[in-house]
């Protein structure tokens, strides 16, 4: 009886796929719009699906915005018809200054484009040394903008790539009042929590908050080996 | 020959018999109560014993107080990996302009067949309603537009006159607390529960202002605090004190009135029970959505969340089951703290118990009242629960644990493997959690069955609430034994002794969590968290962290013939549900739900709310 009606369904999903051919007759977008959030050509490393930009198209009857969501490491991307758009970044959303000014984006085929943003702190480079079950990274730190000033640094451990401040199953924090001087290189320690000792591989990552802001600027997730 | 004669009567001019005009509609009052009925019933909430108006019963799977355990179709409940952007949304002005139809209608139609006091009465009640709507959209959209005439279209092409912007946050919530204000003493409807009196006015009052004080508060102190540049979002923190101090007046007034906190039943935990449930001389309940089985207004909720060992039905049962979370936030009657003692104090070895309710000795009464632990009794059943055996192995010198697929199955020593009613780690309908709900379940028979169904009401406002929200407004007034006062009276009926907490131990968190205590599955929880801003804290989308994940409690029989004082007694262990998968994630965006990009587009006036 189940196999029959898992026969039956999968026969009415090949009718429905085959009398649907029929009507689609607008293709599917193809065009790849690409892009990073960077500052002077370094991509800022964000929490996945945290950061949303926006796309809008004027001159349709249905105006609704495109949400594009941020990867981890700052890239994004979205699939779209050839058109001209606008794309937004909205107030408060990123470890970012304000802007909202539109970026006019032209699409014509696959099309790469970089959304500039002025950080507040962001890392500039993390190195990572294990010794032991401690984890010890070596941060350098550029301010740009001092608007909003530095809450404290960050280092996280996890067991997958994908690793922030919601996603983590260790942290050392860093108050910006315990740091001497923001421009200088910074040393944060962290012990592999035993949770994670048994695992060949854990991934660490260093954010950087800065007050008032929701989201935390981050460096690129990195590997370090156990085993 | 019959067509000639029909053409004779106007034929295009006839009464339609469908339709109820405005001009019959407010000569008759029976069509005026129904068309009350009709607007009481399209109040929302997030959560209710039904579907209705915007509000689900399931909403109350979605946060930490409880999770999913029915069928699998909803199983995406334990798996928000964050809250949706448009959850919460509610931008009803349908309902708002039916509203003011009605109240303008009232003298308008009315005039000829009711009296001044009738009519005023009318608009009282219209403008209670009125008021909690907009109660309901400022606290999930900020400042919505506030609109409280009829707008008319005069056809000339240009509706842009009709776009209102939003008012700001504080006026929204000064708008609601002058509105009750103002029809307080006209409403009449004395010793209602159904419709709304003077003390439901100010139990209303009592609970916004409360909510517009936190926020006031609680909003500045957020990194980064959510503002609009126009007011829209956001209350100046210097307003909180006002708020406060407005919230205790509203307050003391219900307090003054006619209630009082239900104490008829000696037993402690069914006097909870029954505070929140029975509906026959309950002087604790001040506001409902009120059900009837003889009259066919009932609903499934009991079918859908009874206990699965004594469900009547033979489907569904177990859906919305609590947490051990919830559990543990339920003090001890000593003071000290709920979390529950299933180790030694070493942690090397479970704690031995007789019977499973054991465990729950000397708890806060208000958490059998709530919930249905393992072995607690319900309408004279009893709820037994285990999960499986735990088998001694001398040679490892460890326990086997031993489950199995089905339930009320016995072990090879002829005693019960799994109980009628688990936990079981993957079969639905059943109890993922190791706790059963009893609030808002009816204990009369039949009750869970889908042809006889429950009336058990819905509680919109209970005295039980406003000695809390008491509580707290004069606590944030540095008035702390008022507020001690208060809480203790609540803690009193649970239980406690007289004078539980001092003036040295009372907290602001103390007061917060006996509002979880007291009112949970009652629609506040979520509320509360986003007016402290403390959901983005406690539902932080960390695995790690005990607040974002609904925990289980699972009871296992000992085998260890060779130790009596060991063998045949009960261990539980602490884990995290099985059918559980993401944590609960709320984030900034959270506080203020999105605007539909259709609203923005017909009224670009409205600015979209932060984040969003």
């Amino acid at each position: 009886m189940k196999t029959k009606l898992y026969i039956y369904s999968l026969l009415f999903i090949i009718t429905a796929g085959i009398a649907g051919c029929k009507k689609d007759n607008y293709e599917a977008p193809k065009s790849l719009l690409k892009g990073r959030v960077v500052y002077e050509g370094q991509a800022i490393g964000l929490r996945s699906n945290g950061v949303q930009l926006e796309l809008w198209q004027h001159g349709y009857d249905f105006f609704t915005k495109i949400p594009v969501y941020v990867a981890q490491d700052g890239s994004f991307s979205a699939l779209l018809f050839d058109g001209d758009y606008k794309l937004t970044r909205l107030r408060g959303i990123g470890p970012w200054v304000n802007n909202t000014d539109s970026i006019d984006v032209k699409v014509r085929g696959n099309t790469i484009i970089d959304v500039p943003v002025t950080p507040y702190t962001f890392v500039k480079t993390a190195s990572y040394v294990r010794n032991g079950s401690t984890i010890t990274a070596t941060v350098n730190l550029q301010t740009v903008s001092t608007a909003n000033l530095l809450e404290s640094v960050k280092l996280y451990v996890f067991k997958t790539a994908l690793i922030d401040d919601a996603n983590q199953s260790a942290v050392t924090t860093v108050a910006a009042s315990a740091i001497q001087n923001v421009d200088q290189s910074l040393t944060i320690n962290i012990d592999v929590p035993a949770s994670l000792s048994n695992a060949d591989a854990v991934y660490v990552r260093v954010g950087v908050k800065t007050a008032g802001v929701g989201e935390l600027a981050y460096s690129l997730a990195e590997k370090i080996q156990l085993k | 020959m019959l067509s000639f004669s029909s053409c004779k009567k106007n034929f295009l001019e006839r009464e339609p018999t469908t339709i109820v005009t405005d001009d019959q509609l407010w000569k008759d009052p029976k069509l005026i109560t129904g068309l009350l009925a009709n607007y009481y019933n399209r109040l929302p909430t997030d959560m209710g014993l039904t579907d209705q108006a915007g509000s689900q019963w399931r909403n109350m799977a979605d946060y930490d107080d409880a999770m999913w355990s029915g069928f699998s179709n909803e199983e995406g409940r334990n798996n928000i990996v964050t809250y949706d952007r448009s959850r919460w949304r509610l931008y009803d002005y349908g309902f708002i302009r039916d509203l003011n139809l009605a109240i303008e209608n009232v003298d308008k139609f009315g005039s000829a067949t009711l009296n001044a006091t009738q009519r005023t009465q009318l608009k009282a009640e219209f403008r209670f309603i009125r008021a909690y709507l907009y109660f309901e959209m400022v606290k999930r959209m900020g400042g919505v537009p506030l609109i409280t005439t009829q707008l008319i279209y005069d056809f000339a092409g240009d509706p842009t006159y009709l776009q209102q912007p939003r008012a700001k946050e504080d006026e929204v919530y000064d708008f609601i607390a002058s509105e009750l204000d103002a029809v307080k003493n006209d409403i009449g409807n004395d010793g209602s529960k159904g419709r709304a009196n003077k003390y439901t006015c100010m139990a209303l009052k009592s609970r916004a202002m409360l909510y517009a004080g936190s926020i006031a508060k609680y909003n500045a102190l957020l990194t980064p605090s959510i503002v609009t540049a126009g007011g829209e979002v956001g209350i100046p923190a210097s307003r909180a004190k006002e708020y406060f101090q407005k919230s205790l007046e509203a307050s003391k007034e219900v307090i003054a009135g006619p209630y009082t906190l239900y104490k008829s039943n000696p037993n402690l935990g069914e006097n909870f029970y029954e505070a929140v449930v029975k509906k026959t001389n309950n002087p604790e309940v001040i506001f409902v959505r009120d059900f009837l089985t003889s009259k066919a207004k009932k609903h499934g909720f009991t079918y859908d969340n009874i206990a699965r060992g004594i469900r009547e039905d033979n489907l569904s049962s177990s859906n919305i089951t609590p947490s051990l979370n919830l559990v543990e936030s339920y003090e001890y009657l000593d003071g000290s703290d709920g979390k529950l003692r299933t180790r030694n104090a070493a942690n090397t070895d479970y704690i031995y118990y007789d019977q499973t309710t054991d465990l729950f000795a000397g708890k806060d009464a208000r958490l059998y009242g709530t919930i249905i632990y393992p072995g607690a009794p319900f309408k004279g059943l009893t709820v037994d629960m285990q999960a499986g055996v735990m088998v001694w192995n001398a040679s490892s010198n460890s326990y086997q644990t031993v489950e199995g697929p089905d339930l009320g199955t016995n072990y090879t020593d002829n005693k019960p493997l799994i109980a009628a009613s688990g936990p079981h780690r993957s079969i639905q309908e059943v109890s993922n959690t190791g706790f059963y709900l009893r609030k808002y379940i009816d204990a009369n028979g039949g009750a869970s069955t889908r042809g006889i169904q429950s009336d058990v009401w819905w509680v919109w406002f209970r005295l039980g609430e406003v000695y809390l929200n008491a509580a707290e407004a004069a606590f944030e007034l540095e008035l702390p034994s008022e507020a001690l006062n208060y809480v203790n009276l609540i803690r009193q009926r649970a239980g406690f002794g007289e004078n539980s907490l001092t003036l040295a131990t009372l907290t602001l968190n103390k007061i917060r969590n006996e509002r979880r205590n007291e009112l949970a599955f009652e629609d506040h929880r979520l509320w509360d968290l986003k007016r402290w801003r403390q959901a983005d804290k406690i539902w932080t989308g960390n695995a790690n962290s005990v607040d974002a994940v609904v925990s289980a409690l699972y009871p296992y029989r000992i085998i260890r013939p060779g130790d009596p004082t060991k063998d045949g007694k009960y261990v539980f262990v602490k884990m995290t549900a099985p059918r559980f998968r993401s944590p609960r994630f709320f984030q900034i965006f959270n506080y203020y739900s999105s605007f539909d990009q259709n609203v923005i587009n017909n009224n670009p006036k409205i600015v979209p709310n932060p984040f969003n």
